[in-house]
């Protein structure tokens, strides 16, 4: 890894951390609070590519787990990975780097704004959604005991804002492209 | 700003080397999904959260730190206790608050630096293959602490800027200008450690 590639990925990391400390956004329509965190590991596949971007995710949990308060609402520490939840922070480090590689498939500079939108979006749902709540759900069934389908099913209501989410990580990674590009392109 | 969540102190668990506290967390995490009895669990939350006491810490901050992991506990718990039974859930409520008291205990009594320590003894097997550099990962999370304020307050800098032309503060018009100004730094921050000769 460059000197180069090193303090790109430190620096989403912090973006990262800076989107954690922001106020919780909520919207009327759905019953969860939508943090901009997990935006950002979304965003980090889009912008960096599925190396550099999945190592900026690994970063963030590596300071959750020496303990600084960089998740959203000043959490952190071990406990964070003691909990049930655990499995959705340790998967943006898969989530980042899915949504990178399909990334770097499917968007090049130069296409026209609607493919490249749609690329960043299948590639955020994929790695974001789909591949963090893959993790997630694995890691809640097992901490559940016998209740996993239950706690599976609860664990849906976040993925209308997370579709938005995703929604959004399409529109600024291809606003990012087109103003400072840095996505590797892969064929 | 960003200062680790280590409280001072001059506890037993402060003075415990901190390889022994992550081994004894790791054997504990292994030993609580072993047992299954509530009583036995229920005794181990109880020690449990009578070493994160010995900690020091304030009673209101000890509380602010664990509540959001505990209250993901309780949901579990009550999902076990409304679709299955009772003893289920109990087992489930004190293996996880043990568990999450333990870990609170460890995190609150172990410095920054000693956890880079063990992180970078851990590196050291992937360091002979040449998949990563210790020093590499010091240097990044150095660099997070240094810059995570300063971006922090180029995101307030970009919303003043929307504020003052009028236009509406949206989410995306401040995220996508925030993310581009702090990557376009990057040759520059990179260019500054290769002159001082850091990574070799």
């Amino acid at each position: 890894m460059s000197t180069r590639d090193l303090v790109l990925v430190a620096l989403f990391a912090a973006i990262i951390v800076v989107l954690g400390m922001l106020p919780p956004i909520t919207l009327g329509f759905i019953p969860v609070p939508i943090t901009a965190q997990s935006l950002g590991v979304m965003l980090a596949g889009c912008t960096l590519g599925a190396r550099r971007g999945a190592s900026a995710c690994l970063l963030v949990v590596l300071l959750v787990a020496i303990g600084l308060p960089v998740l959203s609402g000043g959490r952190g520490g071990l406990a964070v990975f003691a909990g049930p939840t655990a499995g959705y922070l340790v998967g943006w480090v898969a989530g980042a780097l899915v949504t990178g590689l399909i990334a770097e498939r499917l968007v090049r500079e130069g296409q026209p704004q609607l493919q490249q939108y749609l690329g960043f979006f299948l590639a955020a749902a994929v790695g974001g959604i789909g591949v963090v709540y893959l993790l997630g759900i694995a890691w809640l069934s097992y901490m559940s005991g016998k209740a996993f389908v239950e706690t599976t099913l609860a664990s849906l209501v976040f993925i209308p804002g997370d579709l938005i989410k995703a929604v959004a990580a399409a529109l600024a990674g291809r606003a990012v492209l087109a103003g400072y590009p840095l996505l590797p392109a892969r064929t | 700003m960003l200062t680790g969540l280590d409280i001072e102190g001059d506890t037993p668990l402060h003075r415990a080397p901190a390889r022994a506290k992550l081994v004894g967390l790791f054997v504990a995490a292994v030993g609580l999904f072993l047992v299954s009895s509530p009583f036995l669990l229920g005794a181990a939350a109880i020690v449990a959260a009578g070493l994160y006491a010995s900690t020091g810490i304030a009673p209101r901050e000890a509380i602010r730190r664990v509540r959001f992991v505990l209250i993901t506990v309780l949901l579990v718990a009550a999902a076990n206790y409304l679709f299955h039974s009772a003893a289920d859930a109990l087992a489930v409520l004190f293996r996880l608050s043990a568990l999450v008291l333990l870990a609170a205990a460890v995190t609150a009594t172990t410095t920054i630096s000693a956890f880079m320590d063990e992180i970078t003894l851990m590196l050291r097997p992937l360091e002979r293959f040449g998949l990563v550099r210790a020093a590499d990962v010091s240097l990044a999370v150095g660099l997070v602490l240094r810059f995570a304020p300063e971006i922090l307050a180029r995101y307030a800098d970009i919303r003043e800027a929307h504020r003052a032309r009028g236009l509406p503060v949206r989410p995306l018009g401040v995220l996508v200008p925030l993310v581009i100004l702090t990557l376009r730094d990057a040759d520059t921050i990179a260019l500054a450690i290769d002159a001082r000769g850091f990574r070799r």
